[in-house]
């Protein structure tokens, strides 16, 4: 998987951190026991040494193990941080007024993704972003709970009825990134999927303005007929 | 029987008034109660590996239609509901129950009918959850979580079942934890001081407390989703004022708890095989029974790990993170302990040992992948995803699995009288350790990599899937067929294994001072417990006598 937003090279580097933890606790304790399941099988001879050992070397294994859990700790929590970092939204980028952040509404629903758009468009299964934008999604849900899930460009986070949660992401090349729900949301779950287009700061007016055109004609016409006397 | 020593205080067995099955079913006996717990536990786990294998040929292929989504997610809440609470949990109180009154010497438990409520309360809740296929089965995944639990996104009485179930099983094991408690504070043997209590009766009380306390969260949490299904309740409505978070805070402090429970129990039993087995103590006692009470502290507060992803405020998921590492220490130190037991001994590689051995490595996969996921942003990637499933595999299969078929090997010949096969055990080992590599590491490549989510009824082709999960599927097949073999030797080893004597493996602690089965009141004279190590003592003390007097020691005992 390549990176594509600065979360996620900071949410990669911590993987590689934990990844290197557990290898070197798991060869340490792995290897250690097959050590001594190897080499001291028993032969003809006598009782072995009945030894036990003290406080002093429990002291010592479990304060190494301690500076390990610590530093992994710190490290955990500076990497933690950094992916949480509001990107600033670049040159590239859609040139808000006043810097504000681009801020939509993600609505998980069973079992599709609406997303609504600052200036009353919205859309279903397709969010569509500006590249190098500081994008603040605010996460909601109509029924129950589904986690919003684009691996390449945010950190997962849950849409929970009567909370809001909120992930914050710039995406830093365009294209097309996969994303899922990540939580059982009941029977199509495995259908809930979304897809995130990342397009220049020109295409995404282009496009919100489209999709808020479309929605104003569509309305429209219902209105329209429903003032004829028809049903629509 | 051999000759009685004290004529007068030996009851050769009143004569069987009942059936055997009347007399099962009546008992307030703990060894009886622990045999319905434990060959009940048993015959789940094959419930549970025929469930789990349904739902891998369903993602044996992409896109796969082999089984509806709705069933799909039938089978997924059978099997989550089967693994924990009608497998793992009362195979490792089955085994407390059976097993810690004879460590500590004594002649029953404190407070037997509770334990025996405890017990067919345990085989009510899975009739109850069995009976749903009469009916409509719970189909609300592992962990049912509100609103989708709730009666508005699930109407049919599937989840009630699951609560009633979950909830009657849940009463049985802590009415159980209430009498072992009981029991080790009352009945222990004269000179059976908590000092000198074995590893696994320690594991016993650390066990039943963490289960008193955690049955208790989530036996409120499953009353309150009564409440809002049945009577209107709004606890976890959201769009009513409720609150859907707080489900997941009290479900989760139970699973986390019950996972370190089982983790407890599995490095409890290796810690009286492996001594044994080396024929050495335990390298230090102290320092593995204050790493086990912290494990139970420290992984139950770690509960909030499950809930990275859902709006809980940073803070708490630190505190979720500081938990979760601090358990490098204690887990270190067991495991530690353990190697520096094993290391310049005499191992005798017997099947238990096997099987311990086994438990070890998977745990400490398991919990080294771990790691991982409590690292707060690294969670936020690997979360919900196949990587979690295998993490999660890999500590519960070592520690149930694994460290529950060590523990059968290891007390079978307690409770039977018989030796199970060594052959057979050593081939399902195997096919086990094989099978369990086969089908979960591949899924740790699929979350990590491709992100593929968890309890998913099927995944798309194109995503880089489709191998992992073939072969995943073929790996649950042969850990299923190695899993087999066990049960089946268990089977056949009741009537037809090598018959094992009373003290069959030569340990230290007071259950092999028992007869094999053990009479009814479990010893005819109460030990005087003088060491953490009673049976050594009693063992150097008929030979002493032999030694002097030129007798034979107890007949059909053999000192290993």
């Amino acid at each position: 998987m390549s990176p594509h937003s600065p979360a996620i090279d900071q949410i990669d580097t911590l993987l590689w951190i934990g990844f290197a933890a557990a290898v070197i606790l798991g060869v340490a304790a792995i290897g250690g026991l097959l050590y001594a399941l190897g080499r001291n099988r028993a032969g003809r001879g006598a009782e072995p040494r009945q030894v036990t050992g003290g406080a002093g070397i429990q002291l010592r294994v479990g304060g190494a193990l301690g500076v390990f859990a610590v530093t992994l700790l710190v490290l955990g929590i500076v990497f933690t941080d950094q992916a949480r970092q509001a990107p600033a939204t670049g040159p590239a980028g859609l040139q808000a007024k006043g810097g504000e952040p681009l801020t939509i509404t993600a609505t998980g629903q069973q079992w599709l993704w609406r997303y609504q758009y600052p200036n009353e468009a919205f859309s279903y299964y397709r969010l569509v972003v500006p590249v190098d934008t500081e994008v603040r999604l605010k996460l909601v849900s109509t029924d129950v709970v589904h986690t919003w899930d684009v691996p390449d460009l945010a950190a997962k986070a849950d849409a929970v009825p009567g909370k809001t949660n909120e992930v914050v992401f710039r995406a830093d090349e365009e294209g097309t990134y996969d994303g899922r729900a990540a939580t059982l949301s009941g029977q199509a779950y495995a259908q809930m999927r979304t897809a995130i287009e990342v397009v220049s700061p020109a295409r995404y007016a282009a496009f919100v303005k489209t999709r808020q055109d479309d929605i104003q004609a569509a309305q429209d016409r219902v209105v329209k007929l429903i003032e004829n006397g028809e049903t629509p | 029987m051999s000759a009685p020593r004290n004529p007068e205080l030996v009851v050769d067995g009143f004569p069987p008034r009942r059936a055997r099955w009347a007399q099962l079913a009546t008992s307030p006996d703990h060894k009886d109660l622990g045999r319905i717990l434990i060959a009940g536990a048993l015959g789940f786990l094959f419930m549970a590996v025929v469930e789990l294998l349904l739902m891998r040929l369903q993602l044996a292929v992409p896109e796969n239609t082999f089984m509806p989504p709705v069933t799909f997610n039938r089978m997924l809440s059978l099997y989550g509901a089967t693994a924990i609470f009608l497998f793992a949990l009362p195979l490792a109180l089955g085994f407390f129950y059976y097993v810690a009154p004879l460590q500590i010497g004594a002649r029953g438990t404190a407070l037997p009918r509770l334990g025996q409520l405890g017990t067919w309360l345990f085989v009510g809740g899975a009739a109850v959850l069995y009976a749903t296929f009469l009916f409509t089965p719970p189909e609300a995944g592992v962990n049912p979580l509100p609103p989708l639990s709730g009666l508005v996104y699930t109407a049919n009485n599937g989840i009630d079942a699951w609560l009633a179930a979950c909830g009657l099983a849940t009463l049985g094991f802590v009415l159980i934890s209430i009498d072992l408690v009981a029991t080790l504070r009352r009945l222990r043997a004269p000179g059976m001081a908590w000092r000198r209590l074995p590893v696994f009766s320690w594991s016993a009380a650390i066990s039943a407390w963490l289960t008193i306390a955690i049955g208790a969260v989530l036996l409120a949490a499953i009353a309150m989703l009564l409440i809002d299904r049945n009577y209107e309740g709004i606890f976890f409505a959201g769009s009513a004022g409720g609150a859907p978070l707080l489900w997941q805070h009290l479900s989760w402090i139970f699973y986390t708890g019950a996972y370190m429970l089982i983790l407890i129990f599995a490095l409890g039993a290796v810690a009286e095989i492996a001594p044994a087995l080396a024929r050495k103590p335990l390298f230090n006692r102290n320092a593995v029974i204050g790493s086990l009470v912290a494990i139970a502290v420290l992984g139950t507060l770690a509960w909030m790990q499950n809930m990275y992803t859902a709006p809980i405020g940073l803070g708490w998921m630190y505190f979720a993170m500081v938990m979760s590492l601090a358990l490098i220490v204690p887990f270190g130190l067991v495991l530690f302990n353990l190697i520096a037991t094993l290391n310049g001994g005499a191992i005798r590689m017997r099947a238990p040992l096997l099987f311990a051995a086994g438990a070890i490595v998977a745990i400490v996969i398991g919990l080294a992948s771990e790691l991982s996921h409590s690292l707060v942003a690294a969670g936020w990637r690997l979360q919900h995803t196949t990587d979690s499933t295998a993490a999660t595999h890999f500590a519960l299969v070592g520690g149930a699995v694994f460290g529950g078929f060590a523990a059968l090997h290891w007390w079978f010949p307690k409770m039977t009288g018989r030796t199970m096969g060594e052959t057979l055990g050593r081939l399902s080992f195997w096919t086990m350790a094989i099978g369990l590599l086969v089908a979960f590491v591949p899924l740790f490549l699929a979350g990590s990599e491709h992100d593929q989510v968890i309890d998913a009824y099927k995944f798309f082709a194109g995503e880089g899937l489709d191998a992992y999960n073939l072969i995943a599927t073929i790996g649950a097949f042969v850990l299923a067929a190695g899993i087999f073999l066990t049960l089946a030797n268990a089977i056949l080893s009741r009537e037809g294994g090598r018959p094992a004597g009373h003290d069959a493996w030569g340990a230290d602690s007071l259950e092999w001072f028992a007869l094999s089965p053990p009479e009814p009141h479990n010893f005819d004279q109460l030990p005087d417990v003088r060491s953490a190590r009673p049976m050594r003592d009693i063992r150097a003390a008929i030979a002493h006598r032999s030694a002097r007097e030129e007798r034979p020691a107890r007949e059909r005992q053999p000192v290993a």
